[in-house]
């Protein structure tokens, strides 16, 4: 079959299938099986099944539940109350005051979580309130959550990373590592701005912060050393190569337990519901990824990816105009899909091209999960613009708009990040490797 | 007897659920454990093998509970604008997804068949026959294929589905 018609039809039929609401897994499944069945003809239940029984059963993937379960135990701890009373001292007078808080704790748990979306509900439950009472604009109340909150999939660990490392064989956790830097980079992007616009502004009048003394400071940042004990266990140990990434993960699920545990807040009901979430959220994205496993077995079958690399090649694009090609494509379709099944559908067709181009992929997993973090404070389908929807009962388009500037800091990042590419590769290179 | 059925079902996969919960928190004890007996110089044999079972088990149990709770992610915006027609429009959508799982889950159950056939044994340390760990796998996913379908008749026959809405906050 001509290669353009292959690749149609089944691009066709994925969209049909996913416009018509039918699940990410099921839909990349039926993809995989009518390639290998119908255009290949080869018997596709055999391969595929195989295929989705060693994706799944796979040592490296235990990474993925032991950083979701060690999210949803923070979640439900006290850990956002102490990282604002922490904070708050600390931030109050410098321009900006409190706004930083959103930015600082979207940071600092960021590097306990491995979701956006976990990030910005725990950070945004205790400085919405706290914030809206101050009198800060509310425009920037909410946006410099709806950006920073990204930092949970910049900063490891990332729930995203880890999709991103199963799916092209790359070091989980030197995926992970290669974050640290550029999420913290943009973490400066964001204070900066804050900062700017406390200045500038006309009608920013919050309510002044009390001055307080050094004592006082350090003694409310004593709320701090939980966080920073769990960052340390969870990063520390993966750079200093002592510990696989399910080494921290684990690590890190009897630190959150533990942190739970001496809060008070480890009751049988919250520990029981943080289990079964961790369960069906690790389940869901398992199911993306065997399904997305069979996919790529799929196009290796019919040899697509080598061909679309190879015609992408014919242009003689350089590296920079590929990467703006992508960037595009991930900003269309991160308005209609989660940034995980983003990077699932597509990374079988696109690593073949990236490699050829001859980038790193390390760097490459880094610039995928900004460009479609940068898509989802996009109206209409961000996730995360749902969740600051009904956490501040504003219109999501509204939420959108006041978001604008935050997408223009995320891309101002995608080009730094072009510019220096270190950023993301050098950290990598200095980590020990774990002599398991 | 209907109401027996459906009161059954719902157990299976909560159970099922509570199983795959069981499952993640093993691999959470494996891990450690790892941890542990590599300072103290003791390995134990095919314990990444072991982990490995652990985490397709609990994927693969966890996936009907998993439906009905939400989880699964599916474009809805297309259904959104179908307003008073959008139940035409899921309806397909299940009906095509029990479709793809039925096919799935018959050919999961054959894998386990030809593993237990030809004696499959594991590659690693551990020696296991494969089929013993696979057999999660075969049924986790008839499980899934049986509540796509119940999910489906149960629109095609009431006109509502007993998906919730859902309350994960990854």
């Amino acid at each position: 079959m001509d290669p353009i018609v292959m690749v149609v039809l089944l691009l066709g039929i994925m969209f049909v299938l996913l416009g018509s609401g039918v699940w990410i897994g099921p839909t990349l499944m039926a993809v995989a099986a009518i390639a290998i069945d119908v255009i290949a003809g080869r018997p596709a239940g055999a391969s595929i099944s195989t295929t989705a029984w060693s994706t799944s059963s796979s040592w490296m993937l235990t990474a993925l539940p032991m950083f979701i379960w060690m999210g949803d135990i923070l979640f439900h701890s006290k850990l956002s109350e102490d990282l604002f009373k922490g904070l708050a001292p600390l931030m109050g007078r410098i321009p900006g005051g409190l706004l930083h808080t959103n930015v600082m704790g979207c940071t600092l748990f960021g590097s306990v979580s491995g979701s956006s979306v976990a990030t910005l509900t725990t950070v945004g439950k205790m400085t919405i309130p706290e914030l809206r009472r101050r009198g800060y604009p509310e425009h920037l109340v909410v946006s410099t959550l709806a950006g920073p909150a990204t930092l949970g999939l910049m900063i490891p660990p990332s729930i995203i990373m880890i999709v991103y490392g199963a799916l092209t064989n790359e070091s989980i956790a030197a995926i992970n590592i290669a974050g640290i830097l550029p999420g913290l980079v943009l973490a400066g992007l964001f204070s900066g701005y804050v900062a700017f616009r406390a200045l500038t502004m006309k009608d920013y009048h919050p309510a002044e912060e009390p001055k307080v003394s050094l004592r006082e400071k350090l003694h409310g940042a004593r709320r701090l050393i939980p966080v920073i004990i769990l960052l340390t266990v969870v990063i520390g140990t993966m750079l200093a190569g002592i510990a696989t990434a399910t080494e921290a993960a684990a690590t890190g699920v009897v630190g959150a337990l533990a942190l739970a545990l001496w809060q008070g807040t480890l009751t049988r009901e919250n520990f029981m519901a943080s289990l079964m979430s961790a369960t069906r959220s690790s389940a869901m994205i398992s199911l993306i990824l065997v399904s997305a496993g069979s996919l790529s077995l799929a196009m290796g079958y019919l040899g697509l990816p080598e061909m679309l690399a190879t015609w992408v090649d014919s242009f003689q694009l350089s590296a920079f105009w590929l990467l703006m090609g992508l960037l595009v494509l991930y900003t269309i379709l991160g308005h209609f899909l989660d940034g995980i099944s983003c990077v699932a559908l597509t990374i079988t067709i696109v690593e073949p091209m990236v490699r050829h181009a001859g980038i790193d992929m390390i760097w490459f997993g880094i610039f995928i999960v900004l460009v479609v973090e940068m898509a989802q404070i996009t109206p209409p389908v961000g996730f995360n613009l749902t969740v600051l929807q009904s956490m501040t009962g504003h219109d999501l388009f509204k939420i959108g708009w006041w978001s604008v500037p935050m997408h223009i800091i995320m891309l101002v990042m995608v080009f730094i990040m072009i510019a220096f590419p270190e950023l993301a590769t050098w950290l990598p290179k200095q980590m020990i490797p774990v002599s398991a | 007897m209907l109401a027996s059925l459906r009161k059954g079902l719902d157990a299976v996969y909560l159970w099922c659920g509570y199983l795959a919960a069981l499952c993640m928190a093993s691999i959470l004890v494996i891990t450690m454990l790892q941890v542990v007996t590599r300072y103290l110089n003791i390995s134990i044999t095919g314990i990444t093998e072991y982990a490995g079972y652990l985490m397709a088990a609990s994927t693969f149990l966890a996936l009907a509970h998993a439906l009905n709770s939400g989880t699964h992610i599916r474009i809805e915006t297309v259904a959104k604008f179908m307003g008073s027609r959008r139940i035409t429009l899921d309806m397909a959508a299940f009906g095509v997804a029990a479709v793809i799982t039925s096919w799935f889950a018959w050919h999961s159950c054959s894998m386990v068949y030809v593993s237990y056939r030809f004696n499959d044994i594991s590659t690693g340390l551990d020696a296991t026959p494969l089929w013993i760990p696979q057999l999660t796998m075969a049924f986790g996913n008839v499980l899934f294929a049986v509540a796509i379908t119940d999910n489906f008749l149960r629109l095609l026959f009431t006109g509502k589905h007993g998906i919730q809405p859902s309350t994960e906050i990854l």
